[in-house]
């Protein structure tokens, strides 16, 4: 009975979980590349001057030490023609004070699209910037992309740290409000001004 | 910002014309909804208005032999379902700055977007402000203070200052309502876990705050955008807390569901049960049940809960803020429509704006405040122009009511579709909360989760007829309470009742209108 009830537990929890090895088209995910077909880390479609511009970075789980791609491709708003001047990309650390901006390369457009290969050896957040010129005017476009996972810490220091800070300093003000009000106390008991 | 680049990928399936859209009510039941209304209109009569004193008669306490007598036996259950829900917040939390930035594969949003914000509003209905109960920010943030998740806690942490008496209206929570929904359907928090655990710390965080500078629940009751929500919605409820026999009340000296006993905080939102009045303030968290020395407080069923309204009157913020339900639950369905990328991208395009059209999408939200707002505010002065000797404030705050059934039966209406259509797979989530090893959701994945509801289609289409057709009644009864208490006529009250059908029919057009899913 004991048995037949773990088997059962079992059974359920495997067939709820999800296999471990997913594959794209008959592929583990370890295996996948910039140039396997899997949807993109990250997709953007903005508008920008007169044209429509979509932006892909290929792998879907782009890793430390592993080539990635960003694939550009910009039409114009009223559907004639595409986005031809060169352009050039550059990245920089995603934070409000980073200075380290790395020139990635300037592509031209191969059948209308822009391709730009990138390797980081770090794992981070990044900000990839694409900067070109069109009718006289400059253009820049940023987007983010994250390479492997970062461990949010940050987060939950900035957070902890907040609610401690709080905690503490209304713990130094509380105690001194009852000291005072003790001290208030004790003068009026006295009949002290 | 992993998060960011999930959005984007999302948003980009939406705008590239990709995201799932699904049919919109059928002809026929909007035929029939409509002429529902119209049979409404014709038929619903001002009554005569009394309270009437048999109001507790109307208890039944049928239900309280359930799950609501297991809760009033003792405080215990509340306080296990309280570790309960904020076990699971916890994991949310975890799941969002750990786990995959797929959204359909992470707890954090298919719990926090899917299942919880679109169910809680369906809840109400049966719960009342029940959720409030078992909050998780406000027991974490009471554990963080106090030192406790229940009872009376024998530290003085807190200042316990008052709140000033500028914010003690419902302002700041309509503020915070109306940054959660620009977050929600502007920055698209929906479609990130990351986003989402911060947004769950951030609430964690400011509650913690109001506890150690402010008296009681301040947070609760001023600052709490779902909460006031709730509270707004839980009037609708026919399940709340309230007094037994209110003659038992009404002898009470000394009001322990006020000031709290040796061992029970004090009402955490300053009310007096036995009164009744502000009921959307209660948040059900049962310290007025076990305080009470006579016993004359618990859960209870009401058959007919817009006989509460009798006695209910509204502040100016607490009208505003219904309008701004209104204004934003109709919104979020226009979000949803087809139209609205094309509507936003010919926008941003003669405004020159960029990136993520922010600047168009803020602007659009606005307006989607204004108008209605605009509107409102035209028919309030024709009738005060009307009806001398009636101060225009007065009537813009009393007949503020008769909106809020339009709002929460659209709010449910529309949440109907996300709970079903969106939620399947859920077990799949729970089973892999962070998501580890996963790929976004294939189109066939996506194709089969909007083939196979979790209701079938012509259940969710009853049920939005059924639900749009109440609120429209609700609306016109408590609309017609409010013009016999005020002695107006039919005539002078026209402008207002044109507001009501508009903003019915507008939106009962928004559910005809296909949609397009989030996930």
């Amino acid at each position: 009975m004991m048995i037949r009830t773990i088997l059962a537990v079992l059974g359920i929890f495997c067939y709820l979980s999800p296999a471990v090895a997913h594959h794209v088209l008959g592929r583990p995910t370890y295996s996948l590349s910039e140039n396997t077909t899997t949807p993109p880390s990250v997709q953007i479609e903005t508008q920008i001057g007169k044209y429509f511009v979509t932006v892909m970075a290929f792998p879907a789980f782009p890793r430390a030490n592993e080539a990635g791609r960003i694939h550009l491709y910009g039409q114009r708003i009223d559907g004639k023609g595409s986005l031809a001047a060169p352009i050039t990309f550059k990245v920089h650390d995603d934070n409000w004070f980073a200075t380290n901006e790395e020139m990635l390369g300037t592509q031209m457009p191969l059948e209308n699209i822009y391709k730009q290969a990138f390797i980081f050896n770090k794992d981070g957040d990044y900000i990839i910037t694409a900067e070109y010129n069109s009718d006289g005017e400059p253009y820049t476009i940023d987007f983010p992309l994250t390479i492997g996972k970062p461990l949010p810490i940050g987060t939950i220091g900035f957070f902890s740290s907040l609610i401690f800070v709080s905690l503490i300093s209304i713990n130094v003000i509380q105690r001194r409000r009852m000291q005072r009000m003790q001290t208030q106390r004790h003068h009026d008991d006295n009949g002290l001004s | 910002m992993t998060d960011w680049l999930n959005l984007n990928f999302i948003d980009s399936l939406r705008l590239g014309g990709e995201g799932m859209l699904h049919g919109g009510l059928p002809t026929a039941w909007v035929t029939v909804t409509l002429a529902g209304m119209v049979a409404a209109l014709i038929f619903i009569q001002p009554r005569q208005l009394t309270h009437q004193q048999g109001t507790v008669a109307q208890y039944t306490t049928a239900f309280l032999y359930g799950v609501g007598r297991l809760v009033m036996i003792s405080p215990h259950w509340l306080i296990a379902m309280r570790v309960l829900a904020t076990a699971i917040f916890l994991l949310v939390i975890a799941a969002g700055l750990f786990g995959t930035a797929i959204p359909e594969r992470n707890l954090a949003t298919t719990l926090t977007w899917t299942l919880w914000w679109t169910g809680v509003i369906i809840a109400i209905y049966f719960t009342g402000s029940s959720w409030c109960a078992i909050c998780p920010w406000d027991t974490l943030a009471n554990w963080l203070v106090r030192q406790r998740i229940w009872f009376k806690s024998s530290i003085a942490k807190g200042l316990n200052l008052r709140v000033p008496k500028w914010l003690r209206t419902v302002w700041p929570a309509s503020a915070m309502f109306i940054g959660l929904t620009w977050l929600e359907l502007g920055l698209g928090i929906t479609t990130s876990p990351y986003a989402t655990a911060v947004l769950a710390l951030t609430m964690v965080t400011m509650t913690t705050i109001s506890l150690l500078i402010f008296e009681r629940k301040a947070f609760c009751r001023y600052f709490c955008s779902i909460g006031r929500t709730i509270g707004a919605y839980a009037e609708l409820s026919p399940f709340a807390v309230r007094p037994l026999q209110h003659d038992v009340c009404a002898q009470c000296k000394t009001l322990d569901c006020y000031h709290g006993n040796e061992t029970i905080d004090p009402c955490p939102t300053h009310l007096v049960i036995g009164r009744g009045e502000e009921i959307r303030y209660c948040t059900s968290c049962g310290a007025c049940v076990f305080s009470c020395p006579h016993h004359n407080v618990g859960w209870r069923w009401q058959s007919n809960p817009l006989q509460r309204f009798l006695n209910t009157h509204m502040n100016s913020s607490e009208a505003w803020f219904i309008l701004i339900l209104l204004a934003l639950t109709s919104f979020h369905g226009i979000t949803m429509l087809p139209i609205w990328e094309s509507m936003v991208h010919a926008t941003a395009s003669w405004l020159n704006d960029r990136g993520q059209l922010m600047m168009t999408f803020s602007l659009f939200m606005l307006l989607a405040l204004f108008i209605p707002a605009i509107i409102y505010s035209v028919a309030i002065k024709i009738t005060s122009l009307t009806s001398s000797g009636i101060e225009h404030h007065r009537l813009l705050n009393q007949f503020s009511l008769p909106l809020l059934p339009i709002a929460f039966c659209y709010h449910i209406a529309h949440n109907l579709t996300h709970l079903t259509r969106e939620s399947q797979g859920f077990i799949t989530v729970l089973a892999n909360p962070l998501g580890t090893n996963t790929l976004p959701l294939s189109m066939m994945e996506k194709h089969q989760r909007h083939l196979y509801p979790l209701l079938p289609d012509n259940m969710i289409f009853t049920l939005q007829s059924i639900l749009m057709l109440l609120g429209f009644i609700w609306s016109i009864r408590l609309f017609q309470q409010r013009r016999v208490q005020l002695y107006l006529s039919s005539i002078k009250t026209l402008p207002i009742l044109m507001v009501i059908i508009g903003a019915s029919l507008f939106n009962l057009w928004l559910l005809l209108q296909p949609m397009i899913m989030r996930m």
